[in-house]
């Protein structure tokens, strides 16, 4: 009973120390020095984040447990977290130049950007169900926020209101998924409820793995608990947008893998179904759904459905060869999707920001700049070689073919070809369409973001070994 | 059987006596207004109280959010209140760490409350 | 030297290609003929060192290609057949490339025309210095090419470009042909290199092949197949019809490609293969067969043709039908020197005919022409050498190869020698007949041109136009004719007068005048005469059993002037139709009107491949096209297959509706979906 209550370590919890520390921080500034502060909290939020990486990157390697055994720090987590913090990172650059124009500047967006960060590194380290449950609560009430930051708006706050009314019930069964199988292995902790289980599955763990499996599919957006996508990212700012496709699909992927890899590696067979399935209908319903679009943030939400399912082609694999494929898929994943959230800021008409695809007519004449880049974008999103999209899908297909989900692999293929429409669509119309009003010129924000995402995609052939190495290695810690 | 039966009456006459005291107080408590309490009723003391609203209105009627933020800034920290006791009854076996544990958490709250302040939720006009 | 040779052309084409839109016209016409000019001479001294001397040599250039047991190099094959040849298409080459700067001076695409005439230079010089079946295919190939986009060089006039398609479809068929042989020599021999082939063929006189359940003989069909290549590039009986269309070219086309060179190449690729033919006897018979059919053949049809090209071009095909009886009947070196003198004589017919064309402002009909040798003496002069030349007057070049073939088929013990003989004197007597007709009509008599020349027309030709009460009978010239009429008054309003050509055309038409004249005396001897070894050097082959060189000089001497009577009888029946009696072809075409026709519609091939090969293909085509290609392939691939991509499109975007319910309703579902699929699955394994 008197066991002495030991002072945790809080070495290798250093970055999300920074990150919790640096929101309070901003937190009383903001209250203090009230609504002027946008510009000091948000330079500050920079600092702090920079702050945060700076600390994941001075960790030593190897794989600590703190906290009871709930909170790993490994590589797998070092890896995921670095690009949680760059996605998280260049939202926010992408949304200085918007919140201005659109009168948002309100300090409390970086900071709960900044939680919402936080939330993340903590679901990409949870080992066991209730730090994961804290992590992801305390992204989602942020991004929920977030979503409904322009609170003015009709669609904003719709946005928002979905998102937290599904949140809420995708939250709820996460629990109840979580306490079937809390009840069935007898433990929360991962690495417990795989010695628990023993390789074997009852169907009360499958139950509550199928509800969490539901929790987990909704805050990466996979079919059949992608409702709410298209809706929030059209309806919320476009920053926002960005945002919430970039670094919490990352965190939330993460989560994903770690949880089926590390809680229920014996019962593979069982959890794959689910993970195929979604998959499949991810995929299916990203390609199909997105043809039909003409706002190219919705167009965008469905992209990003669609490639959800690709990166779990390498999960359903459950190798660790499937895992580097999930990890570089999400890492290239998150450089595309800032680049055309980039690229999307910049249609802008004066103090007017569109959205259709159509505004994007004849846009190699106007801005050829813009055009060439968010043309070598769509390509690699189509998984074109030699750009750096292609790679993505060749390491998460070869993993599913190496675990002989031949059917999962050429199922992507052709949902890969039939997503080509669209994307090819597009780089139609900017190239081939009579020029519509062209746009106001980048500012040098997203000029540098675009250029940088473009050169990366273009010229990821010269050297993937970087990523791919660490991904390697990070994918091996898991196992 | 027979033996436990008693017994166990035995363990609950405590509570009867409770039971039996404390509605004896609370009907003293209503009678001896009737008779010793000055009476001037008129129609706003008669209506039933219903929170600052009409009893009878239209169901859909507006309803001021300030309520619901009060209301929700109130179970938070209500919450929080709560979350005191378990660390209070314990606090003897938890040493520094835990005291420091519960000062941040505290600390948290006094920010979080340092801002509902600032933002002039507090402030009902 | 030879790599000069080959690659010079080849340059001009790229210069002339690639830049001409830069250096301009002048550049091209002049950087592509000096380069051509020069390959030339190089040629003759080629010529003279291999021929007369010692030079034969193989040179090696690279590998081409190694695939399995297939290695082919790509090598110059440098003998004197090999020279021969050389000699004929530089020369022509580089004289049509001069005579095309007068020629098409009007014309707005110059370095593209230039360009593809060296384009054309460089891919015959591939196919004569070929060093293997696999390169002789290539240059096969671009000299078919060349052909096609010369014959097609006026792409805005439709029936230029039909006529291209033409020629490049029927030489298709051949193609096809030769592909298949080569194939065949391949797996008889294991080699396409010649000196392979030739050394291993020798062994392989009973090898059988079986196709179909039979047994073939292989090299017979290894030859017959090889054959069908040259019987397509060459316009030999059967795969003919593309020739006379092929003069819709410009006329420095038709002298260098359709007379002189790429026709020929069947005659040289037999000529090169002779070791294989020698061993298949009974392709032989059948190559001497379809060489007298097509001889014969079509000097009929040009006895009454009205287009002056296409009367040379009917020559053409009935000369080449010449060179082929003289390869079947074994007489390889009187084949090629026929074609050596012909690529002379018949060149100066055509660039002459072009003079006429040109001085006449591109009239081409020649029932609208003549008394022109008072007005274009010149061309007058050089057209009645090569005519001269073509029919065989003694001592001219064409006397001493025609007059060869003609005594070899007489001598020659192949079964079908009788026929050959037959057919080549008869065509004898009619090409003397054609060629006079063309001279008198175009030349002599009277002036049938200018705006008062309408009435004076009407007696000549048109006797077959009124004797079938105006009905057209024959489609292009009939409806070609008017149309010329009023390019015609349009002109000069009938006042100007033709002119001569510029010089830069008449030096060329001087020069094959010269060789029209003289190739057949100076090089008779070394050809087929008594220094045949010394001169050819075993580059061609003739069998233990072939003694045809010898056996031609033994023949009586009434076949050896029977050549020469023919000849004077054709001249004399022209001379009295066309000089003397000019109301007698009228007469006789109203007498005869159902040969007459025959004959003007060309023994009705084009209408009959139309009906069996052309429209089936075409009713074919549209079938696939419509039904199997549109309806089924595309309706059931791409178009179904897209549409049924937009049809779940629109279903799965009708699912999004917006309402908050329906997506957790279908949260729930999804949930319910996979604890239902577990359940049934039985949970637990």
């Amino acid at each position: 009973m008197n066991a002495p209550f030991v002072m945790p370590a809080l070495g290798p919890i250093l970055p999300e120390l920074v990150l919790a520390v640096g929101a309070l921080v901003l937190v009383l500034i903001g209250a203090l020095r009230g609504e002027k502060s946008y510009g000091l909290v948000n330079g500050l939020a920079f600092v702090v984040l920079a702050l945060a990486a700076a600390a994941l990157v001075a960790q030593p390697a190897g794989k600590v447990l703190v906290f009871g055994d709930s909170f790993s720090v490994d590589g797998f987590a070092r890896i995921m977290k670095a690009i949680a913090l760059l996605g998280s990172a260049v939202a926010l650059v992408l949304s200085v130049d918007y919140l201005r124009r659109e009168n948002l500047t309100r300090f409390e967006y970086p900071i709960l950007i900044v939680l919402a960060t936080l939330g993340m590194m903590m679901m990409i380290s949870a080992n066991d169900l209730i730090a994961l449950y804290l992590g992801l609560e305390l992204q989602s009430l942020a991004a929920y926020v977030i979503a409904a930051i322009h609170r003015d708006n009709v669609r904003s706050s719709e946005a928002g209101l979905k998102y937290f009314v599904l949140g809420a019930l995708s939250s709820g069964m996460l629990l109840y998924g979580s306490s079937l199988v809390y009840g069935f292995a007898g433990t929360v902790s991962f690495p417990g409820i795989a010695a628990a289980l023993q390789g074997q599955s009852s169907l009360g763990v499958i139950l509550g793995l199928v509800f969490v499996s539901a929790g987990l599919a909704f805050k990466i957006s996979a079919v059949p608990f992608h409702m709410w996508t298209p809706d929030v990212y059209e309806g919320a700012p476009t920053p926002v947008a960005a945002f919430f496709a970039a670094a919490p699909k990352v965190a939330a992927m993460a989560m994903t893998v770690r949880i089926f890899i590390v809680a229920f590696p014996g019962i593979v067979g069982d959890w794959r179904q689910i993970v195929v399935f979604i998959s499949i209908a991810s995929m299916a319903l990203g390609a199909f759904a997105a043809i039909g679009q003409r706002n190219i943030k919705r167009l965008m939400a469905y992209s990003s459905i669609g490639h959800v399912g690709f990166a779990l082609v390498g999960l359903a694999a459950g190798t660790a060869q499937g895992v580097n494929g999930v990890i570089v898929y999400m890492a290239i994943y998150v450089v595309m999707t800032l680049g055309t959230f980039a690229i999307i800021l910049g249609m802008r008409r004066g103090d007017t920001y569109v959205e259709t695809i159509d505004d994007l007519a004849g846009l190699s004449r106007s801005q050829p700049f813009m055009a060439y880049a968010f043309g070598a974008i769509l390509f690699s999103l189509t998984g074109i070689p030699p750009l750096a999209g292609f790679f993505a899908k060749f390491y998460v297909f070869a993993a599913a073919i190496e675990a002989k989900l031949f059917a999962l692999a050429v199922i992507g293929v052709v949902t890969s070809v039939v997503s080509a429409y669209y994307y090819l669509r597009i780089v139609k119309i900017m190239f081939f369409d009579e020029p519509a009003q062209s746009f106001s010129p980048l500012t040098p924000a997203l000029k540098t973001v675009i250029a940088v995402s473009t050169i990366a995609i273009a010229l990821f052939w010269l050297a993937p070994a970087p990523l791919v190495s660490a991904a390697n290695a990070a994918a091996r810690s898991l196992f | 059987m027979t033996q436990t039966l008693p017994n166990l009456l035995n363990d609950y006459l405590p509570l009867g006596i409770f039971i039996a005291v404390s509605g004896v107080i609370g009907l003293a408590l209503l009678i001896a207004p009737f008779a010793v309490a000055f009476k001037s009723p008129d129609p706003e003391k008669l209506s039933a109280y219903e929170c600052g609203f009409n009893a009878f209105d239209d169901a859909r009627m507006k309803f001021d959010v300030r309520f619901y933020l009060v209301a929700i800034l109130f179970i938070i920290f209500d919450l929080e209140v709560a979350f005191l006791f378990p660390w209070a009854v314990a606090y003897g076996d938890l040493g520094w760490a835990g005291f420091w544990s519960m000062m941040v958490f505290l600390g948290v709250l006094t920010i979080g409350f340092v801002y509902e302040w600032k933002k002039g939720a507090l402030e009902w006009d | 030297m030879y790599q000069a040779i080959v690659f010079l052309p080849l340059l001009g084409f790229l210069i002339a290609g690639c830049f001409g839109r830069f250096i301009g016209a002048r550049a091209s016409e002049v950087v592509t003929t000096a380069l051509l000019m020069v390959s030339a001479a190089l040629s003759w001294v080629a010529f003279f060192q291999v021929g007369f001397g010692t030079g034969a040599t193989r040179i090696q250039l690279m590998n081409w290609m190694t695939s399995g047991a297939l290695s082919v190099d790509w090598a110059l094959r440098i003998d004197t057949l090999t020279v021969v040849m050389l000699v004929v298409v530089n020369s022509v080459s580089a004289l049509v490339h001069l005579y095309s700067i007068g020629y098409m001076h009007e014309d707005p695409a110059r370095p593209r025309f230039f360009a593809y005439l060296s384009l054309f230079t460089f891919a015959m010089l591939m196919l004569v210095t070929s060093d293997n079946l696999v390169q002789m295919f290539f240059g096969w190939e671009g000299v078919g090419l060349a052909s096609y986009l010369l014959i097609g060089f006026w792409y805005q006039k439709e029936s230029a470009n039909a006529a291209a398609i033409k020629a490049f479809v029927v030489n298709r068929v051949g193609d096809f042909g030769f592909a298949l042989g080569i194939f065949l020599v391949f797996v008889l021999t294991g080699s396409v290199a010649y000196d392979a082939i030739f050394a291993k063929v020798g062994g392989l006189g009973e090898a059988t092949f079986r196709f179909l359940g039979h047994d073939w003989h292989a090299l017979t069909l290894a030859a017959l197949l090889l054959f069908m290549g040259a019987m397509g590039k060459s316009a030999q009986f059967l795969l003919h019809t593309w020739l006379p269309d092929a003069m819709e070219g410009p006329t420095p086309v038709s002298a260098l490609i359709h007379a002189a060179t790429m026709v020929t190449a069947g005659v040289f690729m037999v000529a090169r293969l002779s070791p294989v033919f020698e061993m298949a006897p009974t392709a032989l018979i059948v190559v001497t067969a379809i060489g007298a059919t097509t001889a014969f053949f079509a000097a009929t049809i040009g006895l009454v043709q009205n287009d002056i090209k296409r009367v040379i071009a009917y020559s053409t095909c009935s000369q080449l039908g010449y060179m082929f009886v003289a390869l079947g009947v074994g007489a390889y070196s009187a084949g090629i020197f026929h074609l050596f003198t012909h690529a002379f004589f018949k060149a100066l017919l055509f660039l002459g005919a072009g003079s006429v064309i040109h001085a006449m402002h591109h009239e081409q009909d020649i029932r609208n022409m003549g008394g022109l040798r008072k007005h274009i003496p010149f061309t007058a002069a050089v057209m009645a050498i090569g005519t001269l030349a073509l029919t065989g007057f003694p001592f001219t070049a064409g006397y001493f190869s025609k007059d060869a073939i003609i005594e070899a088929a007489y001598a020659s013990k192949n079964p079908a020698h009788s026929f050959a003989f037959l057919a080549t004197v008869i065509a004898a007597f009619m090409t003397s007949f054609y060629s006079w007709r063309l001279y008198f009509l175009t030349f002599e008599g009277k002036a049938r041109w200018g705006a008062d020349a309408h009435s004076l027309h009407e007696g000549v030709e048109h006797a077959g136009t009124a004797a079938q009460g105006g009905h057209g009978h024959d489609a292009e010239p009939a409806s070609a004719a008017p149309h010329h009429h009023d390019d015609h008054g349009h002109h000069g309003d009938g006042h100007h007068a033709p002119h001569e050509s510029p010089l830069v055309m008449l030096i060329p038409l001087g020069l094959l005048a010269i060789g029209a004249v003289a190739a057949g005396f100076a090089f008779k001897e070394a050809f087929i005469g008594h220094s045949y070894d010394a001169f050819w050097k075993g580059s061609l082959f003739t069998g233990q059993g072939n003694t045809i060189l010898h056996d031609m000089h033994e023949v009586p001497k009434w076949v050896v002037w029977s050549p020469f009577v023919m000849m004077a009888l054709g001249f004399a029946l022209a001379f009295y139709m066309y000089i003397v009696n000019t109301g007698a072809p009228r007469r006789l075409a109203e007498a005869n009107p159902l040969l007459y026709r025959f004959l003007l519609n060309k023994w009705y091939f084009d209408e009959l491949y139309d009906f069996l090969f052309v429209r089936p293909a075409k009713w074919l085509g549209r079938f696939l096209w419509k039904t199997g290609d549109g309806r089924i392939i595309d309706g059931l691939g791409p178009d179904g297959i897209s549409a049924r991509v937009v049809d779940i499109t629109n279903r799965v975007v009708r699912i999004q509706t917006g309402f908050v319910y329906h997506y957790a309703f279908a949260m729930l579902i999804g949930v319910a979906a996979l604890v239902t699929w577990y359940l049934l699955r039985g949970g637990a394994h």
